[in-house]
């Protein structure tokens, strides 16, 4: 008798949990930009190196602001800065890689977590070195050099920091950003400017879309069973 | 000279109240292998040691050459236990990591300097040779002998042991220049650097422990009969070397507490006002000066490069008038060069920084006296070639070494001389080209004569000799591999390699000049030929305790000196009477004499 009811008992658990896991939902939406990017500047020392530029048969330019069909805003990473304070979640199933391929970074604006590895490449058959300089947030700063394609390294950054900057001093043009957050939501917008966060509980929350030069906006918005966040932000 | 007569007297005296004391002493183990105060054990103690010591800094730079030729490709053999032991920060997927090559450059330097070479030329050869050749039964102070290996011994253990921690060794270069060496890995407490200014302090004190000894039984111990000008060069060769440890060493050790106090208590005796460092202001008074660490090294660093050349220079003498059968030409204006070189190499240690803007005048008057102090050396060099003239010379395994040092060390030398002028050092400056030049000094140089000598004295040491046949393979074959090597780099060096290139300068060199890079493998290549014509050396050294020939005759090379006078191996104590001298060290082929050598111990 005891174990029937236990087991009826388990059953009605295992059917909420299941009910509460589809109380869940993709987040998504387009980033736009207001006003007229500045034109992207040649990367002069680039084409010049004879290691880097021979992987380009048009100069390569700057990626300060990406923009692509109807206002599209690349890079900008977005991600849940309000609404999952104390709650913990899983380790990710795969890390998250920051390549180093033709003297540039790749992608230009990554998303990690806090207190889990990044992957850390290099594609190019020459030496590039990744110089992190940690700021407060007291993350170790780390500075290691790659000389060959296909070397990976892995770090953690302890805690929370947008943008990580990563630099390397023999091409001084490189630099790469890691959004470093502490939940699994998080995005980065793609050439068109859209973007997904896949799984978001049902909830009140607070997304913000960082830029690198447009700055930082914030959206407040409600998840049920999914939700989209369109956000515009301004040249500056 | 009255006070030689004295102390010959004191020493006769002190001499025989030791044997009688000592005739029917046993030794216990410990007391004999561990605690050992006599100077000839506790020569091979540091003999043994550094000679690891020089295995180990041979294994460092061989997995850094490694990187250089193949830059990001696994290590073989050993790339999978140096992740294993120092991880994944060190050798991801036995990669030699950037951190890691610096660690291992920095101690290569420090290792084959401070743990190896010094110890052999002074510690080893020093101990055991020095007191049997002025016919002293033991050093002055055979205790403080003992402290002297022990502190060695520690400061060889704390080097070691800093792989280990936490962050690795210390990755500032062997010279340790501020304020690198303390923002390397700040706010780490008890990093690398920490280790390596401890573990230089232990080798100081053990220097300097070691060179009064030497001073004091020189002048003190010397036997009946023994005047200065009858003393072997070798013997001249390690007192100027004791001096200069004496007068070079503590600013140093002054420098290293100063710069433990920067790393540990944040205070800025070597730190600049306002320095950044990673985009943000260090959090230190500042104030102090980054110049005044260089000028502390530099003060003992050049003068060590004497302590280095010197002891082998003495070797490479005794082996030479012995294996020419010739009285070394021009032996007195060779102590009077041996006493110049030591006085003019505390005047020149600022021609190592040319480039850091210390003033034209400044760098005129370093320019000339390091040329200066190429006049005494080249005199030393010189006579020892002279000496070869009209010499029969009997080529064994010792002879062809000290032979070789002959025109290794005056590559060494004379591409020394570029780097002295302060116009071509600001092109060659921290070059490739550098890197051959010392090693050329140290590596062909000094060590060829510290291998002369250990196959000279290993059958006094030992009572067997050494297999010659191994011997001259080691010769041929280092002799070749070490100018394929080091060779190469003058060139590199000419086309304006750095000598920091953790990818062997493939970053600058891959598509402007390729051929710089392919020498990274030639170099490569050599060095583990070199490595491997080590091999039959180690399997000699030790084999031969129990196989090699035996000696039958307590003068097996025919030689003047009272190294030769003792017993074979010498016991405790050394002599079986106090030996008197009547003659010169190197009274060979005398006319009118019945043997072509005479020993000093021989009465006229």
């Amino acid at each position: 008798m005891l174990m029937k009811t236990t087991l009826q008992f388990a059953a009605v658990l295992a059917i909420f949990a299941a009910v509460s896991i589809l109380q869940a939902g993709d987040v998504t939406g387009k980033v736009t930009l207001k006003g007229d990017a500045p034109a992207e500047k040649e990367i002069t020392p680039l084409a010049k190196d004879p290691n880097c530029g021979k992987s380009y048969s048009k100069p390569a330019t700057t990626r300060h602001y990406v923009v692509g069909a109807d206002k599209g805003l690349a890079n900008v990473f977005v991600y849940v800065k309000k609404g999952l304070e104390g709650k913990t979640f899983p380790a990710p199933a795969e890390k998250p890689v920051m390549d180093q391929k033709a003297c540039l970074y790749q992608p230009y604006v990554l998303g990690a977590r806090a207190g889990h590895p990044v992957v850390i490449k290099s594609s190019d058959d020459f030496m590039h070195n990744v110089n992190f300089a940690a700021s407060k947030t007291g993350n170790d700063t780390f500075n290691f050099a790659q000389t060959k394609a296909g070397q990976a390294n892995e770090k953690i950054f302890k805690n929370v920091e947008v943008l990580a900057k990563l630099q390397c001093n023999v091409h001084p043009w490189m630099f790469g950003y890691i959004g470093v957050v502490d939940s699994p939501y998080y995005g980065v917008t793609d050439a068109s400017g859209k973007y997904t966060i896949a799984g978001l509980p049902d909830g009140k929350y607070t997304l913000a879309f960082v830029h690198l030069k447009a700055g930082e906006v914030l959206q407040e918005f409600d998840v049920k069973g999914g939700a989209s966040v369109n956000a515009t932000l301004e040249v500056k | 000279m009255a006070q030689t007569t004295t102390s010959k007297s004191g020493a006769h005296g002190a001499h025989a109240a030791h044997e009688a004391h000592h005739d029917h002493h046993e030794l216990g183990y410990l007391s004999k292998y561990i605690f050992s105060s006599d100077h000839k054990m506790i020569g091979i103690q540091y003999g043994v040691t550094a000679l690891f010591f020089l295995l180990f800094g041979f294994f460092l730079v061989g997995c850094m050459r490694w990187q250089l030729a193949y830059p990001g490709r696994a290590i073989p053999v050993v790339g999978g236990l140096l992740e294993t032991l120092l991880g994944k920060d060190m050798a991801a997927g036995g990669v030699m990591q950037g951190d890691l090559y610096n660690a291992f450059g920095a101690m290569h330097g420090t290792i084959m300097v401070f743990l190896a070479i010094v110890p052999l030329a002074f510690g080893a050869f020093g101990n055991f040779v020095t007191p049997l050749q002025i016919g002293a039964p033991d050093m002055a102070f055979p205790r403080l002998n003992m402290a002297s290996y022990h502190f060695y011994f520690f400061g060889g253990i704390v080097m070691f042991a800093s792989f280990f921690i936490p962050g690795g060794a210390a990755r500032s270069g062997w010279t340790s220049y501020s304020p690198l060496a303390t923002t390397a890995q700040f706010g780490q407490a008890f990093n690398g650097q920490t280790a390596w200014l401890i573990g230089m302090v232990l080798l100081i004190n053990s220097s300097l422990l070691g060179a009064v000894n030497f001073i004091t039984t020189i002048i003190q111990l010397r036997t009946k009969g023994m005047s200065w000008m009858r003393m072997p060069f070798f013997v001249w060769a390690q007192f100027v070397t004791a001096f200069l440890l004496l007068l070079a060493f503590p600013p140093l050790e002054a420098a290293g507490v100063l710069q433990l106090m920067d790393n540990v208590f944040h205070t800025s005796f070597f730190l600049p006002t306002g320095l950044v460092v990673d985009g943000a202001q260090l959090p230190v008074s500042g104030g102090g000066s980054p110049l005044l660490w260089q000028h502390l090294f530099w003060f003992l660093g050049h003068p060590e490069v004497y302590v280095l050349i010197l002891p082998a220079m003495g070797i490479v003498s005794e082996v030479i008038a012995n294996s020419t059968r010739k009285p070394l030409w021009g032996y007195r204006p060779m102590v009077y060069s041996v006493i110049t070189v030591g006085f003019l190499s505390f005047i020149v240690w600022a021609h190592h920084m040319y480039l850091t803007g210390m003033g034209t005048k400044i760098s005129t008057f370093f320019q000339t006296t390091t040329m200066m102090i190429s006049i005494p050396s080249v005199i030393i060099l010189t006579a020892l070639f002279i000496s070869l003239w009209g010499g029969s010379i009997r080529f064994n395994t010792a002879s062809l070494f000290a032979l070789a040092f002959l025109p290794m060390f005056g590559i060494g030398g004379l591409t020394g001389l570029p780097l002295g002028f302060n116009a071509s050092d600001i092109f060659l400056h921290d070059s490739y080209y550098v890197i051959g030049h010392f090693h050329y000094v140290v590596a062909p140089g000094t060590i060829f004569g510290l291998l002369a000598g250990i196959y000279f004295w290993y059958p006094k040491a030992t009572g067997r000799f050494l297999n010659e046949t191994l011997g001259k393979i080691h010769f041929w074959g280092s002799l070749v591999c070490m100018n394929l090597v080091f060779a190469p780099m003058f060139i590199q060096g000419f086309k304006g390699m750095s000598r920091r290139m953790y990818d062997g300068g493939a970053t600058y060199f891959a598509e402007t000049d390729p051929t710089a890079l392919k020498l990274n493998i030639y170099i490569t290549h050599s060095a583990i030929a070199l490595g491997v014509f080590q091999l039959p050396f180690i399997w000699n050294f030790f084999a031969s305790l129990f196989v090699g020939r035996k000696v039958t005759n307590d003068n097996p090379w025919d030689a003047t000196t009272l190294d030769w006078a003792t017993p074979t191996p010498p016991p405790h104590g050394n002599f079986t009477h106090q030996p008197v001298v009547y003659r010169g060290p190197y009274e060979y082929s005398v006319p009118g004499a019945a043997k072509d050598f005479s020993p000093q111990n021989q009465p006229s």
